[in-house]
């Protein structure tokens, strides 16, 4: 066990690094001036190049990076050229919504995934069929979809915006302030609805078929042969040897989730830190999609690492 | 009567696989079911069970009771009922066959729920330290510990009758005579019947009072063990225990064996198409099972039943010629680094300093359990795995016959293609004719060319992979248990063709196999291993009949034979 977290630790360390690194190369060969976007479209050449020499942006790629990731070591992401203000300081006003869109977003693939999986009647095909038609549309078709139906037509959930900031629901669960609450969740079901629909499909086929595979399996012979009742048998013999492959593709997803947020946020003005990532991009600032990444790699390692350690408490044949 | 079927047919997919099945099982007795795959034996069980596969649809007609209870109408309730209460099961393959994620002592008394019943059950079935193997996974147990586990979830509900489905096949032969005698235990203690289901008539007739013998979704032949050994009434039953190969089988002459299965079988009894004794009314009529105590379904009088027909062996046997080894490994070591649940990383010692010679043309076979290292040591010559130290020294080329012949040939390719891949740098021309040569040799029509494996039998599959192997003549031909997954019948034609390869081509031949009896038929010379070391090594008459290692001793004594 410490021997897998060491290890997973050390991969963690390599994976920053290279992400880290390609987003150095790519900043040195891209068009685009970042200081100009820092200070401004009128200054003076003068005090661009006086800038450039303050940025360190003159300095040889290597020694900027090794001073990027010394910065990193303390805590410190650099300023953004666009924002102002230091990296980690956007990133903690991002990213509670951003965690709170996917983790909602990732429970409803879940549930869906488990529909989709388990449902083996003629609504369980229906549901099955609109999931599919949903998860092949383009996200920006099924958000704007949503908006047109639930919003302009319906005016059951509004369009835009989360109903306030910060760990904004699980701050108002914690504390029982359900008007909160509800607000926040007509906030953000649409668009965690849009961001659970692919990869519920894909969660879904995985278990579905292992669920399949597993019901045939010789074990499960067995267990009927005792004369449990098809209730017991699926609970305590099918469920458990048939869960790895959909953890990992759910492991999977939550990464995708995490990166798909930049499509959906915008469209819902959601903001988080997709939002902010797509609005650096065309201002060349680094530093912030460097931390972004940084959060985007982190978030990938750590949620494989778990679905990792759920699977060998789930199957007592995998060592970690 | 514990259970009996009545008149059953039962049809999955549209097949046929019961046919009109009749049977009893008594209270108290060990009544074997003894068939080739496909003859119905396990459907029967399921039937018992009233666990046919719903997705295959199965069509039942007939009448199937355990304890009173029907098995084909009734509910899913009474069903269950009657499988908790009445019914306890043994599966082949008991790695399998157990929930690889739930501990053994919650599998055992899963339904009671109870942990000192399940640690008496544990010690009943000879397991010891139960109380502290109650919370072990599946995989952390031996193979025979596995099915001993098994046995004990299978009279964890003290039932009326215990049905084992092939319950030692995939067990070594020492640990298959302990199994067979705890069956024969716990049915003496617990008074229950058991319906024993197995391929090897010697097998059953180590532990049955009554065997019935299966062919084609019907029983052929149902008799007193005793009685059916030493006067088989049905030529189906003679010709399998004149196929079947024991230690006493003559070396120098072709096995004998049954004949093949071909044509279709239309109304009449199924094994007229094979049957030495068929006459037109077989080909017409279904013989019904007559008889009162030892019944059999044939028209014919076995006294008629003609002489064995095997040929003197032509092949070249002791013709091992002198001259260099064409195989020559010195303290072979192979190490192989193994992980083991949660415990660190340990080396576990497949080869511990092995030596062998094999001389031109020259036929060894080496036996042992599983876990001796054998297959490992074929590897290491065919050079696919390299050894961890040691000298090898391999003159000619080898060529590699692996035991599942279906999963060993590529599906997408035809048995044509599959062949030409062996002789590419031959002209097209010569590449055909030496394609037509190659299957000639095995005894297939030239038209299977052109069939993929899917198409064929186990038995053709496993001609083809000989085919393949041959085709341009190897200086060894490395067999890794070719007939451990065939028919009796099937094997016996497909050894005869290797022995007959071996005299055509000159070729030596290492043949592994867990098998005894084969171990004597297919060498020159036996090489008994266990442990990753040579025990024993001698002639292989010499070594059955005066074995000189305790391991072969022991070896020996647990081959089922029949004694008559």
């Amino acid at each position: 066990m410490i021997g897998f977290l060491t290890r997973r630790t050390g991969a963690a360390i390599i994976v920053l690094l290279v992400l880290t690194g390609a987003v150095f190369v790519l900043q040195q060969y891209s068009p685009g001036d970042p200081v100009k976007a820092y200070l401004g479209a009128n200054a003076s050449p003068a005090a661009v190049a006086a800038e450039r020499v303050s940025l360190h942006l003159d300095d040889p790629l290597l020694s900027r990076y090794w001073h990027y990731l010394t910065q990193a070591i303390r805590g410190d992401l650099g300023i953004s050229f666009r924002t102002h203000r230091p990296v980690v300081t956007d990133l903690g006003a991002f990213l509670p919504a951003t965690v709170e869109l996917v983790v909602v977003a990732f429970l409803f693939a879940l549930l869906l995934g488990a529909l989709f999986a388990t449902i083996r009647t003629l609504a369980g095909t229906l549901v099955r069929g609109i999931l599919l038609v949903g998860a092949t549309a383009p996200p920006f078709l099924l958000a704007l979809g949503g908006i047109i139906l639930f919003y302009a037509h319906l005016g059951w959930l509004p369009a835009t915006g989360r109903g306030g900031d910060g760990f904004l629901l699980a701050h108002s669960l914690v504390t029982g302030d359900w008007a909160v609450f509800g607000a926040g969740l007509q906030h953000v079901v649409l668009p965690a609805f849009v961001l659970a629909v692919a990869p519920a499909v894909s969660i879904g086929r995985i278990l579905r078929a292992s669920l399949q595979q597993t019901l045939g399996a010789d074990h499960v012979r067995t267990a009927r042969a005792k004369g449990l009742t098809e209730a017991a048998v699926f609970g305590r013999h099918v469920l458990r040897n048939s869960i790895g492959p959909g953890l990992s593709m759910a492991g999977l997803q939550l990464g995708f989730m995490f990166a798909g947020v930049v499509v959906v946020e915008q469209i819902f003005s959601w903001p988080g830190i997709g939002n902010y990532l797509a609005e650096s991009i065309p201002a060349a600032d680094y530093p912030a999609i460097a931390g972004v990444t940084v959060v985007l790699g982190a978030v990938y390692i750590v949620t494989n690492t778990v679905v990792d350690m759920i699977q060998a408490l789930a199957d007592p044949r995998i060592a970690l | 009567m514990i259970a009996s079927v009545d008149d059953l047919h039962v049809t999955l997919r549209g097949n046929p696989v019961l046919r009109g099945v009749s049977l009893s099982v008594r209270p108290g007795e060990i009544l074997g079911l003894v068939g080739e795959s496909g003859s119905g034996k396990s459907m029967l069980a399921l039937s018992l069970l009233g666990l046919l596969p719903p997705d295959a649809h199965p069509q039942v007609t007939g009448t199937v009771e355990v304890a009173g209870v029907d098995m084909v109408h009734g509910s899913a309730a009474a069903h269950r009922a009657v499988r908790r209460r009445e019914l306890g099961v043994i599966f082949q393959d008991p790695m399998t066959s157990l929930n690889p994620t739930m501990r053994i002592g919650r599998q055992i008394t899963e339904v009671t729920r109870d942990r000192a019943q399940a640690v008496q059950l544990l010690e009943h079935v000879g397991v010891a330290d139960a109380a502290l193997r109650l919370r072990v996974y599946p995989h952390e147990l031996s193979g025979g510990l596995r099915q001993r586990v098994m046995t004990a979830i299978a009279v964890a509900g003290r039932p009326s009758l215990i049905i084992a489905d092939e319950p030692t096949t995939a067990l070594d032969v020492t640990v298959q005579a302990q199994v067979l005698k705890l069956l024969r235990d716990l049915r003496d203690e617990y008074g229950c019947s058991v319906l024993f289901i197995t391929h090897d008539l010697a097998v059953a007739a180590q532990i049955t009072d009554r065997i019935g013998v299966m062919y084609a979704g019907r029983l052929a032949e149902l008799g007193p063990t005793r009685d059916l050994l030493t006067a088989p009434a049905h030529p189906y039953t003679a010709g399998l225990l004149r196929s079947r190969l024991s230690l006493s089988t003559p070396r120098d002459r072709d096995l004998p064996t049954l004949q093949a299965e071909a044509g279709s079988r239309g109304s009449g009894c199924a094994y007229h198409p094979r049957c030495p004794l068929a006459v037109d009314r077989c080909a017409e009529e279904q013989p019904p099972l007559t008889g009162s105590d030892h019944q059999k379904s044939c028209w014919r009088d076995i006294s008629d039943m003609p002489a064995g027909n095997s040929a003197p062996d032509p092949g070249g046997h002791g013709a091992a010629a002198e001259g260099e080894p064409v195989v020559k490994l010195r303290d072979i070591r192979c190490d192989f680094k193994v992980r083991n649940g949660w415990r660190r990383a340990g080396t576990l010692k497949a080869l511990d300093g092995v030596d062998l010679d094999v001389a031109p043309g020259e036929a060894v076979s080496i036996v042992g359990e599983s876990g001796s290292g054998k297959s490992t040591l074929l590897r290491v010559i065919a050079g696919l795995i390299k050894p961890t130290a040691g000298t090898r020294e391999v003159t000619g080329g080898t060529q590699m016959v692996f035991q599942d012949a279906g999963s060993s040939l590529t599906p997408w390719l035809t048995i044509g293609e599959l062949l030409r891949e062996r002789v590419l740098k031959l002209g097209r021309a010569e590449q055909d004719d030496r394609i037509e040569k190659a299957l000639t040799a095995i005894g297939l029509p030239i038209t299977v060319a052109t069939a993929r494996p899917r198409q064929l039998s186990g038995g053709q599959r496993q001609r083809v992979a000989l085919a393949r192997a041959t085709i341009v003549p190897p200086a060894v031909l490395l067999c890794d248990e070719p007939t451990s997954a065939l028919d009796a019948s099937l094997a016996a034609s497909v050894l005869n063709l290797i022995r007959k390869l071996r005299g055509d081509l000159g070729m030596a031949v290492v043949f592994v196999t867990h098998d005894l009896a084969v171990a004597r038929l297919m060498g020159d010379r036996i090489v008994v291993m266990t442990g990753g070391r040579v025990v024993e090594t001698g002639a292989a008459d010499d070594l059955v009949s005066r074995p000189q290692a305790e391991y072969t001793r022991t070896l020996l004594a647990a081959v089922p034979e029949i004694t008559s």
